[in-house]
């Protein structure tokens, strides 16, 4: 009884906070610079606290079809984490083109290695498609886009970048994907163990709430940079009075 | 089963790694001006002391007092940062992180001690989140006026 309070507190505790993150930013403006966490935000609010919902109230919780919603949007989830991070890296490489283009193939590799070994894995285990293949894929994506968020971390301590909201930013994902890519490999560890896969049910949560707790800090606390004017040129005939 | 034991171990550590950059980015928020002296003088909190007694020796003179000092002063702020000029009562998001982290540096403040590691490096990290906690307060108080009382006179009174 007070598991199921403490689960559906912590999942209510999320939409609302998924929720209020996303007003926030769009109430103070930045919506423009928080692009890409924006559209996570409505994908996650989407997914979160209206699809499954709709799905489990259709199907019920032991159906197939829920089941096969639940990982395959997880799944469009961590992609989504993966595009964002990418994002990140181009708003990190921003003014510097040479570097972008060197990271863009890179990234695409990053991706191509884990759809490899995880598409082998479903050569092995395509009777456990909801067991072993979803666990171990989803524990190669988590990884992977941790140590790209990670790579973007020393990016920007090594380049001393003053972009704090972009520093958060990374902190708060970092949060979210280690958590899970931990408990997915524990649970692939345990082979299956239902303890460890109820532990997602918490962990992945309590994981998300403090990525959206740091964004929503560095929402309100961090400091806009300041906008600098653009020096324009002096209209031509300002320019011909004084030169007159 | 080599590769997932190696994800296991590096994002484990990767969580705690991230879980405290952030917690030291929302540290190094800058105040406008030094809020917690006064608030440190008001309710005669100890940390500081302690932080200049660190530095200058390298370690505290005293392990016992040292504990009872931070406990103090933490559950002393927790409660101000609670209750002094707080609308709503309730802690906030970051507030509640860096209580987190506290709590989990305190433990690691016990364990360094039980290994005899240095433990310098982790307490000045726990006077730094009562410092923010103490400017929190300062800053909150100093935007509201209590009457004639000055702030230090308004948390005497709480």
């Amino acid at each position: 009884m007070s598991d199921s309070i403490l689960a559906y507190g912590l999942q209510y505790g999320g939409y609302i906070l998924e929720f209020a993150v996303l007003v926030l930013i769009l109430r103070t403006g930045r919506w423009r610079r928080w692009m890409g966490v924006s559209l996570y935000l409505l994908l996650l609010l989407s997914v979160d606290a209206v699809g499954r919902p709709l799905v489990l109230h259709k199907y019920g919780v032991s159906s197939t079809q829920y089941e096969y919603f639940y990982w395959l949007s997880d799944v469009v989830l961590t992609l989504g984490a993966f595009l964002l991070v990418c994002s990140l890296f181009r708003r990190a490489c921003a003014g510097q083109e040479k570097i972008w283009d060197m990271l863009l193939p890179t990234l695409g590799a990053v991706f191509a290695l884990v759809l490899g070994i995880s598409l082998a894995t479903l050569h092995e285990h395509y009777k456990n498609l909801l067991t072993i293949f979803m666990t171990e894929f989803q524990q190669n994506l988590y990884f992977a886009c941790l140590v790209l968020n990670t790579l973007l971390y020393i990016l920007l301590q090594r380049r001393q970048s003053e972009d704090e909201e972009l520093a958060m930013t990374v902190c708060g994902l970092g949060i979210q994907f280690a958590g899970p890519a931990a408990n997915f490999a524990l649970v692939y560890l345990a082979q299956g163990n239902a303890s460890f896969q109820a532990l997602y049910q918490y962990l992945g949560v309590f994981c998300t709430i403090g990525m959206l707790a740091t964004w929503g800090y560095a929402v309100v606390h961090v400091p806009q940079p300041a906008k600098v004017a653009s020096k324009e040129r002096s209209p031509v005939w300002a320019s011909s009075a004084l030169r007159s | 089963m080599v590769l997932a034991a190696f994800i296991l171990i590096s994002s484990t550590a990767l969580f705690f790694f991230y879980l405290q950059a952030a917690c030291q980015r929302a540290l190094n928020t800058r105040f406008e001006q030094e809020y917690f002296r006064s608030i440190v003088n008001a309710n005669r909190l100890e940390f500081l002391s302690l932080r200049k007694e660190l530095e200058e020796y390298g370690h505290a003179v005293d392990y016992g007092r040292l504990r009872m000092t931070l406990k103090c002063d933490f559950l002393a702020l927790t409660y101000l940062l609670k209750n002094a000029a707080n609308v709503n009562q309730s802690y906030s998001r970051d507030e509640s992180l860096l209580m987190f982290y506290f709590r989990a540096l305190f433990v690691i403040v016990a364990a360094r001690r039980i290994f005899r590691l240095s433990e310098k490096k982790a307490v000045l990290k726990l006077t730094a989140i009562l410092e923010y906690f103490a400017n929190v307060v300062g800053q909150r108080v100093s935007q509201y006026r209590f009457g004639n009382l000055a702030p230090s006179d308004y948390l005497l009174e709480l």
